[in-house]
């Protein structure tokens, strides 16, 4: 068999040398660079060094900031203001000196003399409705942003400080070196916005109603900037969409709100006792043993008489968390609070929800559950969830802070809840808190790099969706056997990926300059690595990868050279290709079948072979003996061959297995009876795996996938020879739509005439 | 002078801020030629909650867009939304098209659209107002395979329509 072999190679081998003979020497051409698909990607990656190593993991001299708070803040509900003073202290654990600090004033994005309205091209559209037109032409900025009242040392002396937009500069008196720790006051208020008129990720929602509100707080404080290895100090300007880069620190926050508030937020609560009653005493200690439904520590009802007064009296809620990036809280008379407990690695961890009466039923019957499920599938993906508690609070919108997060969908005025609210709300409840661990806790910078969280969380929030679907199926609507993802399934990019290029950017790119930031940072990050898992690596190589990439970086600083190498240093896998590929450029995948010949075997000379001994001017018998190939259809193509057996068609065979084995050795011999030449296109840029089924006369059929380094030294057609006992009926590339190929018209032998997508609705309605 | 100008931008900020789900308005408009058929055949794929959000600002604010649910009246607004805000140019005519019906698939709704009777197309022009009027940022990208001319584009409120020869 091994010999049979060697006899179709050296065929092959001739007409190669022949075809390179009879090419006419070309004009010469120019040199050029290493423009392989496959080369390493040396030119694009940082070069690793003792803070980020070549392995991916954190370095020997690897260091992060630390940012520590201390916060009283009072909320003036009447005037839905906000004032704070707060204490940071700043550690360096950087081998750099530093001569000032960079504070981030996230508030002023929507400040009056805000940069934000002016980076957007803007026109006049024609018409215009009178309500619009007031909105738009006759009213005044309204007051927004943050007003800095003081700024000083620890003694009380003020500190020089420079505000440019959205970032404060504040000299230090004397420059910090490594180790040296930092403290300084800074006292601000601002106007809260609301986040439903005004839009943002923090904000009140107002309840014209009974003229009540719920806050949703976040970006409220002065916060540290960072400063690391790569970046110096991160103090890229906050526009509104490229979200934050955070130290991490202790947080030591008391607030202030009316005495009828109900408040939860980032951290411990740390004095429970003077700010619940014996009631949600009794409750919360009910709650912290149920792991099966939550129970409520505020009811409906209680909610429904809170939120018809207003106490004049106020309550301080104080909160303690360690080892967080930010801090958020919600806080209104309006909510009911419920709470399950739920085992992470044999510790247990409260799932929380707020939300007011308008959320339920459904809110009741599914947040506390929904994060419940999606800490166990994160924590199985990742590491166990390090935190106490996660929060979900309702809110039109989805937002996400350390161990609370803000989501939408509540039923309609009448009741009714769509299976989009349904699945929707289960949807952005497992993203926000699954967000808890990218960027959370894996700490990347989100100003700069949107898919690095949003892609990876995006990612894994599908893995949880289809758990979560498992796991509770009452929660899926009738006829539905999944949980309904919209992002991860690889045929759901193809519009994006097939798209207009003028609009669309590789993923490496900064999350304010693309076109189509949905599917550019969420969407085809999260398919990419959905492909890479299902399609590439396979899940168990995917998974303990990733797992490797998580637990390498959780509480630290990665960027995306950290996440790639990482992802091939504990596989095997060189994947710069797919990196290249996929996430450096916006190449798209489109592999098809370009031609299937059928071979025969001879004892006839062929073409080729008469030509090869004709240019090197020798007898065709000089050749040596040969068995040879005849294409079907082609000139030497007859009858005889069709029908008969390859030994018998080739004497030259024949008789070599006659000199070279003994007779029992030829009786276990095997001779294939089918012989084909494939080839394979690519007219699309990225490289991919090619997956083929064979599909054979009998009804079976076989899949063959070659490994995406076929494609390493012809980038446009590679082919293969098949030797095969049965006959090939039809192939079919692609055959799962498993790898987002955007042109499936190519992918079938013989040539399928589907019905298209319009002609099968004409003919059903 | 500079104030009203101000007043103009500071009223974007609304539309220019995001969340972590990001909201994105877009449609894809897919145009395929038919020769054998004579016909043009449209998909649109809308999200369902933009198209809900419009049928209720327009029309009915009780509207609820529910795949189990069968309503005659909210394809009749679609229908005539469709027609009033997409204008299909043939050669240079402006040419009718019907509104077959829509298709449920996750958070997204196909609308069928054809025009027939075409029996050659030098020029096809598109134009697409779809959402300009309650989503500022809409992105309406059409793709279209006529005549084996692939073309794929997108259109904004400030750049609402295509032209495409096949000379």
């Amino acid at each position: 068999m091994k010999k049979l072999k060697y006899l179709c190679l050296s065929f092959l081998f001739i007409s190669f040398g022949m075809s390179a003979q009879e090419e006419t020497q070309p004009e010469r051409k120019p040199g050029h660079k290493n423009e392989n698909k496959f080369k390493e990607l040396y030119d694009e990656f940082a070069t690793p060094n003792m803070f980020r190593t070549g392995s991916g993991a954190p370095g020997p001299g690897y260091y992060q900031q630390q940012a520590d708070y201390k916060m009283d803040l009072q909320l003036d509900d009447v005037n839905s203001r906000l004032s704070g003073s707060e204490t940071i202290t700043y550690t360096n654990n950087s081998p750099d000196e530093l001569k000032f600090l960079w504070i981030q004033l996230d508030q002023n994005m929507r400040a009056p003399d805000s940069k934000t309205p002016l980076i957007e091209s803007t026109f006049t559209s024609p018409t215009e409705s009178p309500s619009n037109f007031v909105k738009k032409y006759m009213k005044d900025p309204l007051e927004r942003g943050f007003h800095i009242e003081k700024v000083t040392d620890t003694n009380g002396k003020a500190l020089s400080h420079t505000i440019n937009s959205t970032m404060m500069r504040v000299e230090l008196p004397t420059p910090m070196h490594t180790g040296d720790k930092f403290s300084f006051n800074i006292q601000w208020w601002y106007n809260v916005n609301n986040h439903v008129e005004e839009g943002g990720r923090s904000g009140f929602e107002y309840f014209a109603e009974e003229d009540n509100k719920i806050y949703v707080m976040a970006q409220f404080y002065p916060r540290m900037a960072v400063y690391n290895d790569v970046e110096g100090w991160q103090n890229a300007q906050f526009f509104g969409r490229d979200e934050f880069a955070l130290p991490f620190g202790n947080f030591e926050v008391n607030i202030t709100v009316p005495a009828d508030h109900i408040l939860d937020g980032t951290g411990k609560l740390m004095n429970r006792k003077d700010v619940f009653t014996k009631t949600m005493m009794d409750r919360y200690e009910k709650a912290k043993k149920s792991y099966e439904e939550p129970v409520v520590i505020v009811t409906q009802d209680e909610a429904e008489v809170a939120q018809k007064s207003k106490s004049t009296k106020t309550k301080t809620w104080k909160l303690y968390a360690e080892n967080v990036r930010d801090f958020g809280w919600a806080s209104s008379r309006k909510f009911i609070w419920d709470m399950m407990a739920v085992k992470i690695g044999g510790k247990d961890v409260m799932a929380v929800s707020l939300y007011p009466p308008e959320a339920n039923p459904l809110w009741g019957d599914w947040s506390s559950k929904t994060v419940a499920s999606t800490l166990i599938s994160y924590s199985r993906m990742t590491f166990n969830y390090p935190y106490h508690k996660a929060i979900s609070a309702s809110a039109p919108m989805g937002m996400e802070y350390p161990m609370i997060c803000y989501n939408f969908g509540r039923p309609e005025k009448d009741g009714t809840i769509s299976d989009r609210t349904k699945y929707g709300m289960m949807g952005v409840i497992i993203h926000e808190v699954g967000h808890n661990f990218f960027p959370m806790i894996v700490n990347s910078d989100e100003r700069q790099w949107t898919w690095m969280d949003e892609g990876l969380n995006t990612f894994v929030q599908y893995v949880a969706q289809q758990d979560f679907g498992t796991k509770y199926p009452a929660a899926l609507s009738a006829g539905d056997r999944d949980f309904p993802s919209r992002r991860g399934p690889a045929k759901n990019i193809v519009p994006y990926m097939s798209g207009d290029q003028d609009y669309i950017a590789p993923i490496m790119s900064k999350g304010l300059n693309t076109h189509q930031f949905g599917n550019n940072a969420y969407g085809k990050p999260a398919t990419a690595l959905n492909i890479l898992r299902e399609t590439v690596m396979g899940r168990e190589l995917f998974d303990y990868s990733f797992k490797e990439y998580a637990n390498r970086w959780k509480f630290k600083h990665p960027t995306p050279e950290d996440f790639f190498r990482t992802m091939e240093d504990a596989s095997a896998f060189d994947l710069d290709w797919y990196w290249r590929g996929w996430f450096y450029t916006t190449d798209y995948v489109d592999i098809g079948l370009k031609d299937v010949k059928r071979l025969y075997v001879s004892s006839q000379p062929n073409e080729a072979a008469k030509k090869d001994a004709a240019s090197k001017k020798i007898s065709i018998d000089d050749l040596g003996p040969l068995v040879y190939f005849i294409e079907e259809g082609s000139e030497e193509y007859n009858i005889g061959i069709k029908n008969n057996e390859p030994l018998e068609n080739s004497t030259t065979l024949k008789e070599y297995l006659m000199d070279n084995f003994t007779e029992e050795e030829r009786k276990n011999i095997i001779s294939p009876k089918y012989f084909y030449n494939i080839t394979f296109e690519k007219p699309g840029g990225l490289v991919m795996p090619i997956i083929v089924e064979y599909t054979y006369a009998d009804g079976t059929n076989e899949r063959v996938t070659y490994p995406a380094q076929i494609w390493r030294h012809n980038d446009r057609e590679v082919s293969r020879t098949m030797a095969k006992q049965k006959e090939i009926v039809s192939i079919q590339i692609d055959p799962d739509m498993e790898t987002a190929d955007i042109d499936t018209s190519n992918n079938a032998w013989p040539k399928e005439i589907k019905q298209s997508q319009f002609e099968k609705f004409k003919s059903k309605n | 002078m500079k104030s009203t100008k101000i007043l103009f931008i500071a009223l974007l900020i609304p539309l220019v801020s995001f969340t972590a789900i990001h909201k994105f308005y877009v449609s894809v408009t897919q145009i395929e030629y038919i020769e054998e058929k004579e016909s043009v055949q449209m998909i649109m794929r809308i999200f369902v909650d933009d198209l809900e959000k419009l049928l209720r600002t327009r029309y009915d604010k009780s509207i609820t867009l529910d795949e189990s649910k069968k309503d005659d009246q909210i394809d009749a607004y679609i229908g005539k939304y469709l027609a009033n805000k997409v204008e299909v140019k043939i050669n240079n005519k402006l040419v009718a098209f019907k509104f077959l019906g829509k298709e449920y698939e996750d958070d997204i709704v196909f609308c069928y659209l054809e025009i027939n009777n075409i029996s050659d197309i030098n020029d096809f022009e598109i134009t697409n107002n779809l959402f300009f009027e309650i989503f500022k940022e809409q992105q309406n990208i059409i793709k279209a395979d006529i005549k084996s001319k692939n073309k794929s584009i997108v259109l904004t409120s400030q750049n609402n329509k295509v032209k495409i020869n096949f000379d």
